[in-house]
C-alpha cells in the first residue's frame, strides 16, 4: 500500500459553462480505520479560486498553510488577488522545490480567471506530487478514487453544463465512485464557483 | 497495550489513558501519568515509542510555557493544536523523527467552546468530537459513533467512557489495567477518579 | 559639546540622552498627524497627508490595492490597520517587516496575529537600532488599530525608540499635543464608532493647518467586526469614500482658491 492511500480522499474538478466546481469526499482515515468524516481538504485562496489538496494527510495541512502565506504574500505585494494560472504555476513551483522528498499531495484547482475584455472563464488544473501541470479542458481527477473517478466523469460529464446541471454532475461522479473506493466516502462538499458567487454544498452519501 | 480516549461534552473534553508504563513485554510501572497539562485550559494526552513521548511532551509543555510567559495570555487551543502539529510534521521530515500520537483537549476561553483535536505522529490533525490512540481505537471509536452526545452532561460523558473503557477491557487481548481520567472546562484542569 | 555623542546612535551623552533617538522623535513631530480612536465597537483612523501636489498621479490610488493611497495608512494584516508618522521610506520597511512577521504568525500558529504581539515584533527592531551598530534609528512612529479575541478592539503605539503603549485614543505626527488635549476633552468611554469618526475627523480638522480638508489632504480608516461572521472587517477608505464622508459630517472646509476660481 503506497503512502498516497494512507489517509484515503479524492478530489475531482469541473468546467462547466461560465462556472467550475470542484469537490471532495469528507474522510480522513488511518489506513482502514475511519478517524474523521468531516475533514477539509479543499480550501479557498481567492474569492475566486480553490485548490483540493487530495493525498498524506499531514501535508494537506503544511501545504495549506505554505500556500496561504505565499499568496497572502503576493496579495499585500502586487495589491491585487492572484489568477488562477498565476497561483497554479506557485502550487507547481512549491511542490518541485521539493522533488527529491515530495510532499505526498496531487493538488486540484478551480477558479475563474479575469480575461483581457474583462470577462471571466474558467480554469481547471491539477498537478502530480512534484509539481507537473495539467491544464485540462473538461475535468479533472486525483485521489485514492482517482480511477473510478475517470470513468464515471467520463460518462457523465458534457460541455456547457449550467451551474446547477454541473453541480448534479460533479456530486453524482463523486459519490457513485467514492462509493467503490474504500479509503474515500463520509459525504462530500461541493464548491460551484461562478463569476460573481460561490455556491457551496454539504452532501450526504453512504454514510457507512 | 498503550490506549487513548478523550470524548467532549456539553462545555468540556474528557480525557482518559492508560497508566502502564511497559518495556517489551513488561509492565516497568502501573502509576504513570500520560495526560499534560499545558496551559490553564489545555490537555495533552501522548501515546508511542517510549522516551520520544516523554521527551517530545516536555518539549512541547515547555514551548507552550514560554509562550505565555512572554505574552500574559496562553496559547488559544486551536493555535497550539496548530504549532504542535507543525513541530510534529517538520520533525517527520528529519532525520530522527518523534514517533508520538496525540489527543489534545482544550477549552477555549474567548469563544467558549471545548475543542479536541487528534493528531498522529505524521503530524495529521483534525478537530473531531470524540477521538482515541493504540488499539483501543479499534473497540472505542465504533462504540462512540453509537453513544457519543456532543450535548452530553458530565456523568453522561464519565457513563459513555467506562463503556469505552469496559469494552476494551473485555474484547483486548492485552488490556491496560488502570486509567487516568482528566477534565478540562470552564473551570480549568482537574482529575477525575472513575 | 553634543557633537561628541549623537554620531552614532549606540552611545549616551554625559546626561544620559541617546540623541539620535531624540532627533528621530523630533523629526516625526514635523510629519504629517496620525490620530486613532479607540470606540466600544471599532478603532477608527485618521491621517493627514503632507506629500501632495495637482501633478503626483493618485491613479493607482482610486481603485486596487487596500484603500487610502499607500501614503500613511497600510493593512498589516486582515486585523491590524497601521498608521504612520515619520519618513515614508523607513516606515515603507517596517510595514513590510509588520507584515512578514504576521503571516509568519498566521503560518505558525493558524490564527491571526495578536496585536500586541505585532507592536512588539516590531519594538524588538526598532530598539535593536538604538543599541547595535546601525547609522541611525527608523524616524517612524505608528499607531497599530487591531482586533485579537484576546482583548478585543485595541490601539498602541510605538516610537523609535522601541517603546509602546496601549491607548483609548492618541495622536502621533504634528499638532499631537494640541490634537491630544481636544481628544482628552472630547473622549467618552463608552464611545462607539459612529460617534467616534466624527470626533476623530473633528479633531483632524482643528489640528491641520490647511484650510481645506478633502480627500487629498486626509486618509481615513476604520475596523470593526463583521456582524455576521465576527470576524475584524478592515476598511481603508478609498478618497472617492473619504469626501462622501467628509460630506455627511459636514466637514468640507471650503477652499477660498476655489470659490475665487468658480466665480
Amino acid at each position: 500500500m503506497s503512502i498516497m492511500d494512507h489517509n484515503g480522499g479524492s478530489v475531482i474538478a469541473m468546467v462547466g459553462k461560465d462556472c467550475v466546481a470542484i469537490a471532495s469526499d469528507l474522510r480522513l482515515g488511518d489506513r482502514a480505520l475511519s478517524i474523521s468524516s468531516n475533514f477539509q481538504r479543499i480550501f479557498p485562496i481567492t474569492d475566486r479560486i480553490y485548490v483540493g489538496l487530495p493525498g498524506l494527510g499531514t501535508d494537506v495541512a503544511t501545504l495549506r498553510e505554505r500556500f496561504r502565506f505565499r499568496v497572502n504574500m503576493y496579495t499585500i505585494k502586487e495589491e491585487r488577488e492572484i489568477e488562477p494560472e498565476t497561483f497554479a504555476h506557485l502550487v507547481s513551483s512549491t511542490l518541485y522545490e521539493h522533488r527529491f522528498g515530495p510532499y505526498f499531495i496531487e493538488p486540484v484547482m478551480a477558479g475563474m480567471s479575469k480575461t483581457p475584455s474583462g470577462g471571466y472563464k474558467p480554469f481547471i488544473a491539477a498537478t502530480d506530487l512534484i509539481g507537473c501541470l495539467n491544464f485540462a479542458k473538461d475535468f479533472v481527477v486525483a485521489g485514492t478514487a482517482s480511477s473510478k473517478l475517470y470513468g464515471v466523469a467520463e460518462g457523465l460529464w458534457e460541455p456547457d453544463l449550467e451551474p446547477e446541471d454541473l453541480f448534479e454532475t460533479i456530486s453524482q461522479t463523486l459519490l457513485n465512485a467514492a462509493d467503490r473506493d474504500a479509503f474515500s466516502g463520509w459525504g462530500a462538499i461541493v464548491h460551484i464557483i461562478t463569476k460573481d458567487k460561490i455556491i457551496t454544498r454539504t452532501l450526504k452519501g453512504r454514510m457507512d | 497495550m498503550e490506549t487513548s480516549f478523550a470524548i467532549t461534552g456539553k462545555g468540556y473534553v474528557l480525557m482518559a489513558a492508560d497508566t502502564t508504563a511497559a518495556r517489551s513485554i513488561v509492565k516497568m510501572k502501573t502509576d504513570e501519568d500520560k495526560i499534560k497539562t499545558l496551559s490553564p485550559h489545555l490537555l495533552m494526552a501522548y501515546s508511542g515509542e517510549p522516551g520520544d513521548t516523554v521527551q517530545f511532551a516536555e518539549y512541547v509543555e515547555r514551548n507552550i510555557r514560554l509562550y505565555q510567559i512572554r505574552n500574559v495570555y496562553a496559547l488559544r487551543p486551536a493555535a497550539a493544536a496548530s504549532w504542535i502539529r507543525r513541530s510534529l510534521a517538520e520533525s517527520l521530515r528529519s532525520r530522527k523523527p518523534y514517533s508520538v500520537n496525540l489527543l489534545l483537549g482544550g477549552y477555549d476561553t474567548s469563544s467558549y467552546n471545548p475543542q479536541l483535536f487528534w493528531i498522529d505522529y505524521l503530524g495529521t490533525m483534525t478537530e473531531v468530537p470524540f477521538a482515541a490512540h493504540g488499539y483501543g481505537a479499534y473497540f472505542a471509536l465504533s462504540l462512540l459513533d453509537r453513544y457519543h452526545d456532543p450535548s452530553a452532561s458530565l456523568e453522561e460523558g464519565l457513563d459513555t467512557l467506562r463503556r469505552c473503557i469496559d469494552e476494551v477491557s473485555k474484547r483486548l487481548v492485552v488490556t491496560p489495567g488502570k486509567y487516568k481520567v482528566k477534565i478540562v472546562d470552564k473551570d480549568g484542569v482537574r482529575e477525575i477518579e472513575l | 559639546m553634543a557633537r561628541r555623542y549623537d554620531s552614532r546612535t549606540t552611545i549616551f551623552s554625559p546626561e544620559g540622552r541617546l540623541y539620535q533617538i531624540e532627533y528621530a522623535m523630533e523629526a516625526i513631530s514635523h510629519a504629517g498627524t496620525v490620530l486613532g480612536v479607540l470606540a466600544k465597537d471599532g478603532v477608527v483612523l485618521a491621517a493627514e497627508k503632507k506629500v501632495t501636489g495637482k501633478l503626483l498621479d493618485l491613479s493607482s490610488a482610486k481603485d486596487g490595492g487596500y484603500g487610502g493611497s499607500g501614503e500613511k495608512i497600510y493593512l498589516l494584516n486582515s486585523n491590524v490597520i497601521g498608521g504612520v508618522a515619520g519618513l515614508t521610506a523607513d516606515a515603507n520597511s517596517l510595514v513590510n517587516y509588520a507584515r512578514t512577521a504576521a503571516q509568519r504568525h498566521l503560518l505558525q500558529y493558524n490564527e491571526d496575529i495578536p496585536v500586541e504581539l505585532l507592536a512588539q515584533r516590531l519594538c524588538d527592531m526598532k530598539q535593536g537600532y538604538t543599541q547595535f551598530g546601525g547609522l541611525r534609528p527608523f524616524g517612524v512612529s505608528l499607531l497599530y488599530a487591531g482586533y485579537d479575541p484576546h482583548y478585543q478592539f485595541q490601539l498602541y503605539h510605538s516610537d523609535p525608540s522601541g517603546n509602546y503603549s496601549g491607548w483609548k485614543a492618541t495622536c502621533i505626527g504634528a499638532n499631537n499635543g494640541t490634537a491630544q488635549s481636544l481628544l482628552k476633552q472630547e473622549y467618552k468611554d463608552d464611545i462607539l464608532v459612529k460617534d467616534a469618526i466624527g470626533l476623530v475627523l473633528r479633531t483632524m480638522s482643528k489640528t491641520m493647518d490647511s484650510t481645506t480638508l478633502n480627500s487629498e489632504k486626509l486618509e481615513f480608516a476604520v475596523l470593526t467586526l463583521d456582524p455576521e461572521t465576527k470576524r475584524p472587517n478592515a476598511k481603508i477608505y478609498r478618497p472617492a469614500e473619504i469626501d462622501a464622508l467628509l460630506l455627511s459630517e459636514g466637514l468640507t472646509k471650503q477652499d477660498d482658491d476655489t470659490e475665487m476660481k468658480a466665480t
